[in-house]
């Protein structure tokens, strides 16, 4: 869905640190959402997490600079990293210019997914909580 | 909106346009297509600024050159009519008050264009001071528009609108000129590192902001041809930055000597008397112990204000202003550390975000001065 000017996928769910899950089996793919790339604008740089790493839901797991600003990137879900998009490194603007595709961040395998959902947004309500940022 | 924000004459255009940030009390554009998109237009082609939210003051009178050579660092005697320059005014502990361009306007009038956040409180330094002088100081900021237009184009876009020749203006000169038919006094100066010019629309208020908007409109339809781009304070921040230049607030303060900041070219002691001259001359005999540097990120990461500098496991000084150089696509800082880490090459750690993260100190400006920057070779070539 669109809301205001930011894209919302139906089929994601969201944290309220901005950031998008996807959920592909035992896998998620996770990222930032639109509100989150035209907010910061202009990514220069993301820091990701080591392969291999086990996360808990909400831990830091890395960064994202824009020129003016620093943010922290927190795993929406626990689980262990299995991957990481390499092309960040070389093109951080993909962030911007494809946050839900080109500009995913992390595969992670989940560990306690059914828990995680209790703390996580549908689209819906993420939509709900993106217009009540921006009155 | 609170009560106390201020705009400029421009604000609707900014509001359509750009993303508006709170600086100094100003609601100003931070950018309108992107900081690294404005940035590059500057350093390659034209850019246009509206910083009329800077502090603008008029000193006129008899002993106006006394009072200003008392209360600023640098020489005012040499400063002949229709020329600027860069200057300091310090307590009386050297501390900076703020720098600014000052420009001789006739043998007996002065204008000082100064920082946004220290209107009043130098308004109200320079009228103190200037109770035993017989000169006028007027606060002019809210009756004139400024812009900045900026790069190696901007006196080709400029004289286009134009009725006199401004090649004829130098480097630190200005004069009077009409610019689409309005009187606009010019300054060949800028805070990008590039060539162009500083333009004052007089006579334009807040509530009649047309000859402000009718310049502002014309700068950028007659700039289309050079793919000429309005640019916000956020480009205007990474192009000091990469310039070597100053912010007020982060780089100098009233706990910061010129020394310290290597603007020592615009501390004049050979001066009889001015404002701060004893606390500098004992500085200087005794020996600057810190001095503000350049510091190169080696590695990926962006410093910012604040952040520590570490050399062989300790804390040497802080970072003042740091960014990502959209020109060296690579993290720049100003940092303030001991004199005798201060030389070109020598390498330290900043701090960041818990990391320490390997700089060299580089000299001013960041960017390599044969290709970029108002002494750019011709044809150099900065072909991005």
């Amino acid at each position: 869905m669109q809301v205001l000017d930011y894209d919302i996928p139906d089929n994601l769910y969201y944290s309220k640190e901005h950031e998008w899950i996807k959920i592909e089996g035992e896998t998620a793919v996770i990222g930032i959402t639109d509100y989150a790339q035209e907010s910061l604008h202009e990514i220069v740089y993301v820091e990701t997490p080591k392969v291999g790493s086990q996360i808990e839901q909400f831990q830091t797991m890395g960064s994202v600079e824009s020129i003016k600003s620093v943010s922290d990137l927190f795993v929406p879900v626990s689980g262990k990293i299995m991957e990481i998009n390499a092309y960040l490194a070389e093109s951080p603007e993909l962030l911007n210019e494809d946050p839900y595709g080109k500009g995913w961040i992390a595969k992670v395998q989940l560990a306690n997914f059914s828990e995680d959902l209790k703390k996580l947004l549908t689209a819906e309500q993420y939509a709900d909580y993106v217009r009540s940022l921006e009155e | 909106m609170t009560e106390s924000t201020r705009r400029t004459h421009l604000y609707k255009f900014h509001k359509q346009s750009g993303r508006i940030t709170l600086f100094a009390g100003f609601e100003m554009p931070l950018w309108y297509k992107g900081i690294i998109p404005e940035h590059m237009t500057v350093r390659n082609k034209v850019g246009v600024f509206d910083i009329s939210h800077m502090g603008r003051a008029l000193i006129s009178g008899p002993e106006s050159e006394a009072f200003l050579n008392y209360v600023t660092t640098n020489d005012v005697a040499r400063l002949t009519p229709l020329s600027a320059h860069y200057s300091t005014m310090c307590n009386e502990k050297g501390g900076i008050k703020d720098d600014f361009i000052l420009s001789r306007l006739e043998p007996d009038k002065f204008f000082m264009v100064y920082n946004a956040a220290n209107r009043t409180k130098n308004y109200e330094w320079l009228v103190q001071h200037s109770k035993s002088f017989n000169v006028k100081v007027e606060d002019v900021s809210d009756i004139i528009a400024m812009f900045a237009v900026q790069g190696p184009k901007a006196q080709e876009t400029l004289q286009k609108i134009a009725d006199s020749d401004l090649s004829k203006i130098e480097r630190f000169k200005c004069g009077w000129t009409k610019l689409a038919g309005v009187n606009v006094f010019l300054s060949r100066t800028g805070y990008t590192g590039e060539d162009g010019f500083e333009i004052f629309v007089w006579d334009t208020s807040l509530s009649n902001p047309a000859k402000a908007e009718k310049v502002w409109n014309a700068i950028l339809e007659t700039g289309k041809d050079f793919g000429i781009e309005p640019c916000g304070l956020g480009a205007r921040d990474t192009l000091r930055l990469e310039a070597g230049m100053c912010l007020y607030g982060n780089d100098i303060d009233e706990n910061t000597t010129p020394l310290e900041a290597r603007l020592g070219f615009v501390v004049k002691f050979k001066k009889e008397n001015f404002i701060g001259k004893d606390a500098l001359l004992k500085q200087k005999a005794e020996g600057v112990k810190r001095k503000r540097v350049g510091l190169r990120m080696l590695e990926k990461s962006i410093p910012r204000p604040n952040y520590e500098v570490w050399k062989n496991g300790q804390i040497i000084g802080r970072v003042t202003s740091g960014t990502f150089s959209p020109v060296l696509q690579c993290g720049i800082a100003v940092a303030y550390v001991p004199t005798e880490h201060a030389v070109k090459d020598s390498m330290v750690m900043v701090k960041i975000r818990g990391k320490l993260v390997k700089a060299e100190v580089v000299k001013f400006p960041f960017y390599d001065p044969i290709r970029y920057g108002y002494r750019r070779q011709n044809n150099a070539g900065a072909g991005l």
